[in-house]
């Protein structure tokens, strides 16, 4: 009997033993498993993106663009994230809102600029953009919703524009699911305390935002498809409790509202 | 891996032939309901079930044969629904899935040799005992049963 038990714990061993020992080789670069999805990723990215950039306008204001580019410098340097990955890109809309699109495009809209009462509502959305790239929500909300055969076929040239354009907005007008959003209000919490920037104003926004449903506006994008406000402000909110931190601001307050004021232009 | 000992007794013709029967029973099994890692247990499962009463010789082999299919399955299930899981769900493939895949595929095919053999020897009358699976069965399957 005892026997039995100690070749029945070999064999066991044995499979777990040869799993870990292949698990050392990096079989995705092998497989070129990652190069493929990283190729795609790129061209898609650049293919919604440029679906924007024909049917809105860009806002190319030379202080809008450096003063939003400073703050992003600011999340990224002190959070060691690559400043080069996070292309980011205003677009002047009314619509309160803010979304990222595959290969590190984060698009803001001028209305989620403008109806942040001040920079840290505003840097708060932003981060939490930013930690659905880093966490590559936006690949696997892709690979989820249109598959992996359809996004190959757009990079190749064999997806019907329609198709793509469809997609594009999808990106733009609709939430990850709970889980992931979540986890990107947690990860953007985390980015604004390393950066010194007080994550409540964040939360307070989405209260703000929440309140503001009710009224019906349809520009409220970002917030009718991030559901849940409230939770999320009070889960934001607690999560940053306890975090005893000298609050900073990146932008100036008379360059913040030179900002809005150029936006308005 | 395998041991050819001597049986208690010397079976007959038509007993080699459906203790080897076992064996070729989890292969077709493994072939036709490849992508599922059940069919082939099932099939096992079926033909020791109708065999219950055969000869020991005959019994011994199904068990055997039946033991072995049982452990494949739990290897092969965990793999049938992680590959489900990245399939379906957020995960995605990564090193160790890869890596599980490789082992799997290494205990699966030394199954599938080890089973051919099993099943050729066993058709000439020659009794094989696999490690530890042997062992398992001999604490099982008894001769006055």
């Amino acid at each position: 009997m005892k026997k039995i038990i100690i070749q029945g714990v070999i064999i066991i061993a044995l499979f777990i033993s040869i799993w870990f020992t292949l698990t050392q080789i990096n079989w995705l670069t092998i497989f070129k498993v990652q190069k493929i999805t990283d190729n795609t990723e790129q061209k898609i990215g650049e293919l919604f993106w440029e679906i924007f950039q024909k049917t809105e306008k860009e806002n190319t204001n030379p202080f809008v663009v450096a003063s939003v580019d400073s703050i992003v410098t600011k999340i990224c340097s002190s959070n060691n994230i690559d400043r080069e990955l996070i292309k980011i890109h205003i677009l002047d809309k009314d619509d309160i809102n803010a979304f990222a699109l595959p290969n590190g495009y984060l698009i803001v809209y001028s209305g989620l600029i403008l109806n942040s009462d001040n920079q840290e509502e505003m840097i708060g959305v932003v981060c939490h953009e930013i930690a659905h790239i880093q966490l590559n929500h936006v690949m696997k909300k892709l690979l989820k919703e249109v598959g992996l055969s359809v996004l190959i076929s757009m990079t190749t040239g064999n997806g019907s524009s329609e198709n793509i354009r469809e997609t594009a907005k999808m990106l733009s007008s609709s939430a990850f699911d709970r889980n992931l959003e979540k986890e990107a209000d947690i990860k953007a919490v985390d980015y604004l305390v390393k950066a010194k920037i007080n994550p409540e104003p964040f939360a307070n926004f989405l209260y703000k935002i929440s309140e503001m449903e009710n009224d019906a506006t349809k520009y409220l994008t970002w917030i009718s498809n991030h559901p849940e406000s409230k939770e999320r402000a009070e889960y934001i909110i607690e999560y940053s409790k306890g975090k005893k931190i000298k609050y900073e601001s990146i932008l100036a307050i008379g360059t913040w509202d030179k900002m809005k004021e150029k936006l308005r232009e | 891996m395998k041991n050819a000992t001597k049986f208690i007794y010397e079976p007959g013709e038509h007993e080699s032939e459906k203790a080897s029967n076992s064996y070729l029973m989890s292969l077709i099994a493994l072939i036709a309901g490849l992508p599922l890692p059940i069919i082939n247990l099932i099939a096992t499962l079926i033909f020791y079930l109708g065999n219950r009463k055969g000869t020991y010789f005959v019994r011994w082999h199904c068990t055997q044969a039946l033991l072995s299919q049982l452990s494949m399955l739990f290897i092969n299930s965990f793999g049938f629904w992680w590959t489900v899981s990245i399939i379906f769900t957020d995960d995605t493939i990564s090193d160790k899935y890869i890596a599980y895949m490789i082992a799997a595929l290494i205990f699966n095919l030394t199954e599938f040799i080890a089973t051919i053999y099993t099943a050729i020897q066993t058709r000439k009358g020659i009794h094989v005992e696999w490690w530890f699976y042997g062992n398992l069965t001999n604490l099982i399957c008894k001769a006055e049963a």
